[in-house]
């Protein structure tokens, strides 16, 4: 194996992880910031300037908590659960291009850990589907009803939102002709999928939204109902892992949006500046962010069987529809 | 409503003219400064029977007991209202101090149910065929009943306050340190506390999950259990330490029942022990979103009791505080409606936003913001400041009507909102009668009935307002209810400001001891959350001899069961959250 | 030996000690757990064998969907919390020896077939162009479109059926 490739991972994996810890760090001080404007307030600002060092003050607050085990819960998996929460969150940005190919002394990187994944999507969908298993187990570890509720509902909620994320990929898919991101990516060019897929994409941000458990869809942690769901006996670190893997997420999930919808690291004068890549992602991926707080702060949550109806008897057919035209008209009129 | 019944005369007629049956049973209480009639026992279910059909009083304000001691027996006394609008028809039943047993009126009206356990808890009055008398705010394995006369507290054994030294030595020991399960504890004889070692923690309920097992089946091929979750007490929805016990097959409720109490303090033996002016700040920890109200509630019951009518300024002026606290309320139960529905804050504290600014008012006025303690027997405690007026003027006439407007364009259109609220909860007019429900939870069911319009108190028959009236009876309608009794409420408050006379403040002299003759009286006023009542006995004395509140919040509640039966398990948060409850006041 | 094949070895005996206990784990989500462990070994040895669309299909399809509707199956059916019961009866000691019987049998027989006898060739084309011939293989009359569509229709049928119990009773009488 060439060691270079090898160092070249290492450094790709620690800026992912980098990323994701920082970018969930900082997203939960975005949006208590952007939650606090649109509430009237000020939102936190006593920690650093503008209360930069806030997420750091949580990080060491939440560090020196007491870790609280239920004594009937079952230790091993409720020890693992917030950690299966948490993986995929990780992984899955191993495969979304941050940029286009930059070349330093001589040699190109691609801007993404796993290169260029052939089946990037399906891998998208079948890793993050897996964060399912670490909310169940967490709700049915704790042995506690709120958690076993909230736990079973996520699970539901999930299952059935996947199957519409599923459908709103297959239109990028079915337009690129590839299921590889960076060709989806490249393919948006001279249009983004945004214009040629907008039911796709709608379809897409709902069921993604729901894939994260983000309000109005944030039915496994109903506070109102549930207390807190599956993570109601959850304290200390285990219990920001679980805050972790929400953030981290959004924030995967607003990379892919941006992928597969907005043209990814497209944008004036990437071709010439490569570098511009990266950052044109970042506002898009920021401005999904904001839209996603933005629904947050305004929206009651939908009830756990109209949202289930709404999965299954609306967006799902609109899902099948939708792909149906796509591709007749991909072969009407043929595609990239 | 300041005097209990104004005609007894006529009164009288129309229960002679109704049915001979009752004609020599029923005696007019004669004693001094007491009305209604007395009942006996055994005629008691006919008697409620027939006015509730024959007489048309249909809904049963309150229920409470009295223990007259000196003279060896208890007294229960019900006050009876038309839904049409009216006075009350008081009737009480006298029963032997020792074997204190009535006959339950839960079947003639739904609505006595909790106020009967009430009595049953804290009086000890027995209610024969009520379905499930246990204690409701005092804990299972309570020793004795509190409001005896007999009944002493333990570790302080006297009658009234100021208590006297128990240490005039000095040389403090207190027993409460020693017992395991600290203060307040009353325990059986022969119980020796350091001996006494817990028994294994039972699971809640075991009933209920036994029957859960019998028949858990929810009538499909498919066999599926039910489960018994309980809701609270420690719940971030149940707007305080309050439980709800439901049983769930999926996320559906089968049954669920309330279960208050967690913070009661026995608010009516304090008052029993208070002199009547001290009791003032107390009312203001009832429903603590609206101490105004409750302030006036009580201070008409004594004022009828003595006699005195407040200043024409002082009227409006209560008038006024009372109508921005319904506001208050209002705005506080909206807010947290939607986010009982999961909307994170935000509308809650654009109400909020609002409710800071009535709040000022307050604070300007009677120096505090929330424990307002502002009104006296007679009068007030002090006048309005200065330019306070001319705040008030503005709020009402310019800012508060944009901002309502504003909530109502977001909020009841809002498709989620609709969703969420519409069919959700129903509670049919007939149902609403009968449990007794109040304010806007019984308007929001098509009764038009307002304490303010049906039976009017202090000064409001000069306001021309009108009687907010919905009629499907679900969460979405109380919602509309209360929105749109916003809007009245600023309507009434813009006749005061424009009419508001000056003059005194306070009817004879300010006293901090005043003289109550002997007599009863009940009081009650059109709260936020419902018709709050105080009744109140004197015998002449310093005290209260009996200090009772009816209170909305906590008789609300019995149709919460109802309404919450078929529903979803997150429906039955909003349903709690449109009842809008505070717990100061449920459990009292 | 090479890197990849320690890989393969302690991918092997993850996988095998997965479905050991698996089937011998006598808490009924734990083994539900095990053999998603198990399943996703599978996943590995398939991303060992650059497989990269089966691998994504195994996770996607058997850790996503299968084993998640069985540990939920398993969680709602019983009260799972803490009922242990010995998953191994008296005979499991002839159960094993049936079962070794019948692993090598399928051994020899497999040993037999002269093509997998000999290291297997390099994939030489990419994976993308396999997923190709497998959609279209998947819609060829020639192929592979009887066993598909039987399979469709079985599903369908299942469906049905499903929806068919879940059904919520008729309410006759009006009692419900």
């Amino acid at each position: 194996m060439d060691p270079a490739l090898l160092v070249e991972w290492l450094v790709k994996s620690g800026v992912i992880i980098f990323l994701i810890l920082t970018g969930f760090a900082y997203l939960t001080l975005f949006e208590r910031r952007v939650l606090a404007r649109i509430q009237v307030r000020i939102g936190p600002n006593r920690a650093g300037p503008l209360g930069l060092l806030q997420p750091l003050a949580d990080g060491i607050k939440l560090l020196f908590k007491e870790e609280v085990i239920p004594d009937k819960a079952d230790k091993v998996i409720f020890i693992l659960a917030p950690v299966l929460t948490v993986i995929p969150a990780f992984v899955l940005l191993a495969v979304i291009p941050l940029g286009p190919e930059i070349s330093i002394l001589g040699r190109s990187y691609s801007l993404s850990l796993a290169g260029d994944v052939n089946v990037g999507v399906l891998y998208l969908l079948a890793v993050a589907s897996i964060s399912v298993y670490g909310i169940v187990l967490a709700g049915w570890s704790s042995n506690n009803k709120y958690a076993l509720l909230g736990g079973l509902r996520s699970a539901a909620q999930m299952i059935s939102y996947e199957l519409v994320l599923g459908l709103a990929f297959i239109g990028p898919i079915l337009l690129a002709n590839s299921m590889s991101l960076k060709d989806i990516i490249q393919a948006q060019s001279r249009v983004w999928f945004i214009v040629l897929q907008p039911i796709g994409f709608l379809l897409f941000l709902v069921a993604s939204i729901a894939e994260v458990n983000r309000a109005p869809f944030d039915m496994p942690e109903a506070e109102q109902e549930l207390t807190a769901g599956y993570h109601v006996e959850y304290s200390g670190m285990k219990f920001a892992l679980f805050f972790m893997a929400e953030y981290g997420k959004m924030i995967v999930v607003s990379f892919i949006t941006a992928s597969l919808f907005l043209g990814g690291y497209l944008g004036p004068f990437v071709d010439k500046l490569p570098l511009l890549g990266p950052i044109y992602l970042l506002v898009k991926v920021t401005l999904i962010l904001f839209f996603m707080i933005w629904v947050r702060a305004t929206w009651p949550r939908i009830r756990y069987d109209r949202l289930m109806a709404l999965g299954w008897k609306v967006l799902l057919p609109i899902g099948l529809l939708n792909i149906i035209i796509t591709a007749i008209l991909v072969i009407l009129v043929g595609g990239y | 409503m300041t005097e209990n019944v104004e005609v007894p005369k006529e009164l009288d007629a129309t229960i002679q003219s109704m049915d001979n049956r009752f004609h020599d049973i029923v005696t007019l209480d004669d004693r001094k400064s007491y009305t209604g009639y007395l009942v006996p026992v055994e005629n008691l279910i006919d008697f409620a029977t027939s006015i509730r059909d024959d007489l048309g009083y249909d809904y049963l304000s309150s229920v409470t007991g009295v223990d007259y001691f000196p003279e060896e027996k208890m007294e229960v006394v019900y006050h009876a209202y038309k839904t049409s609008g009216g006075g009350a028809l008081v009737f009480k039943v006298q029963i032997p101090r020792e074997k204190p047993e009535v006959p339950s009126l839960i079947s003639v009206f739904p609505g006595s149910d909790f106020q009967e356990r009430e009595a049953w808890d804290l009086l000890g009055i027995r209610f024969s065929g009520h379905p499930n008398l246990t204690r409701i705010l005092m804990w299972e394995g309570f020793e004795g009943h509190p409001l005896r006369k007999d009944w002493k507290e333990p570790f302080f054994e006297e009658e009234k306050k100021p208590y006297k030294n128990r240490w005039p030595e000095g040389g403090v020991y207190r027993i409460e340190d020693e017992v395991p399960m600290g203060k307040n504890v009353k325990y059986p004889l022969g119980f020796d506390p350091q001996k006494w070692t817990p028994e294994e923690q039972t699971t809640f309920k075991e009933d209920m999950d036994s029957e859960a097992g019998d028949n858990g089946s929810n009538g499909s091929a498919m066999h599926t259990d039910q489960i018994v979750v309980n809701l609270g007490p420690q719940h971030p929805s149940t707007h305080g330490v309050f439980r709800m016990v439901a049983r769930l097959d999926g996320e559906t409720v089968v049954d669920l029942y309330p279960e208050m109490g967690y913070l009661h303090r026995n608010h009516e033996k304090i008052g029993e022990r208070n002199t009547y002016i001290m009791n003032m700040p107390y009312t203001d920890r009832l429903d603590y979103i609206s101490s105004m109200s409750n302030n006036l509630g009580y201070a008409l019951a004594v004022e009828s009791l003595m006699g005195i009518k407040p200043p024409e300024r002082t009227e409006y002026i209560r008038v006024m505080m009372v109508e921005l606290t319904r506001i208050v309320s209002h705005l506080w139960s909206i807010g947290f409606l939607l986010n009982d529905l999961g909307a994170f804050f935000t509308p809650a504290l654009y109400a909020i936003n609002e409710r800071e600014l009535i709040l000022d008012i307050f604070e300007a006025t009677a120096g505090s913001r929330m424990m307002c303690n502002y009104l006296r027997f007679g009068g007030i405690s002090r006048d309005l400041p200065d330019g306070i007026l001319e705040t008030v003027r503005e709020l009402v006439n310019e800012r508060l009507p944009r901002k309502i407007d504003e909530l109502d364009t977001y909020l009841t259109e809002n498709e989620i909102l609709r969703s969420r609220c519409i069919g959700v909860g129903v509670l049919s007019k007939e149902d609403a009668i009968a449990y007794s429900a109040a304010g806007p939870v019984l308007r929001a069911s098509g009764v038009s009935y307002d304490v303010r319009r049906a039976d009017p108190y202090s000064i409001y028959e000069r306001f021309e307002f009108d009687v907010v009236v919905r009629y499907n009876g679900d969460v979405y309608d109380r919602y509309l209810v209360r929105m749109e009794e916003i809007r009245q409420s600023l309507r009434i408050l813009h006749q005061v400001v424009r009419d508001i006379p000056e003059g005194e403040i306070q009817t004879g002299k300010a006293l901090y001891q005043v003289r109550v003759p002997a007599g009863e009286a009940y009081g009650r006023v059109e709260n936020p959350k419902g018709e709050l009542g105080f009744y109140v006995v004197s015998n002449g004395k310093p005290n209260p001899w009996r200090y009772h509140i009816r209170a909305p919040s906590f008789i609300n509640l019995t149709a919460l069961g109802k309404m919450c039966k078929g529903e979803k398990v997150a429906d039955v948060v909003a349903i709690l959250g449109s009842i809008d409850i505070v717990l100061g006041e449920t459990d009292r | 030996m090479t890197v990849l094949q320690i890989i393969f070895l302690g991918i092997s005996v993850i996988i095998v000690i997965g479905a050991l206990m698996t089937v011998s784990s006598p808490n009924l989500v734990h083994a539900a757990l095990w053999l998603i462990l198990a399943l996703a070994g599978v996943a590995a040895i398939f991303v060992l064998l650059e497989a990269s669309f089966l691998a994504v299909v195994q996770v996607a399809v058997y850790i996503d969907a299968i084993s998640i509707l069985i540990v939920i199956a398993v969680m709602l059916t019983r009260r799972a919390m803490g009922e242990t019961e010995r998953q191994i009866n008296r005979s499991w000691l002839l159960a094993a020896f049936a079962a070794f019987m019948v692993f090598s049998g399928i051994l020899s027989l497999f040993s037999q077939v002269p093509q997998l006898a000999n290291t297997p060739s390099d994939l030489v084309e990419s994976s993308e162009f396999y997923i190709q011939e497998l959609g279209k293989a998947l819609v060829n009359v020639d192929q592979s479109i009887i066993p598909f569509e039987v399979a469709s229709v079985l599903l369908l049928a299942a469906m049905i059926g499903a929806i068919f119990i879940a059904r919520p009773p008729e309410r006759a009488g009006g009692d419900s």
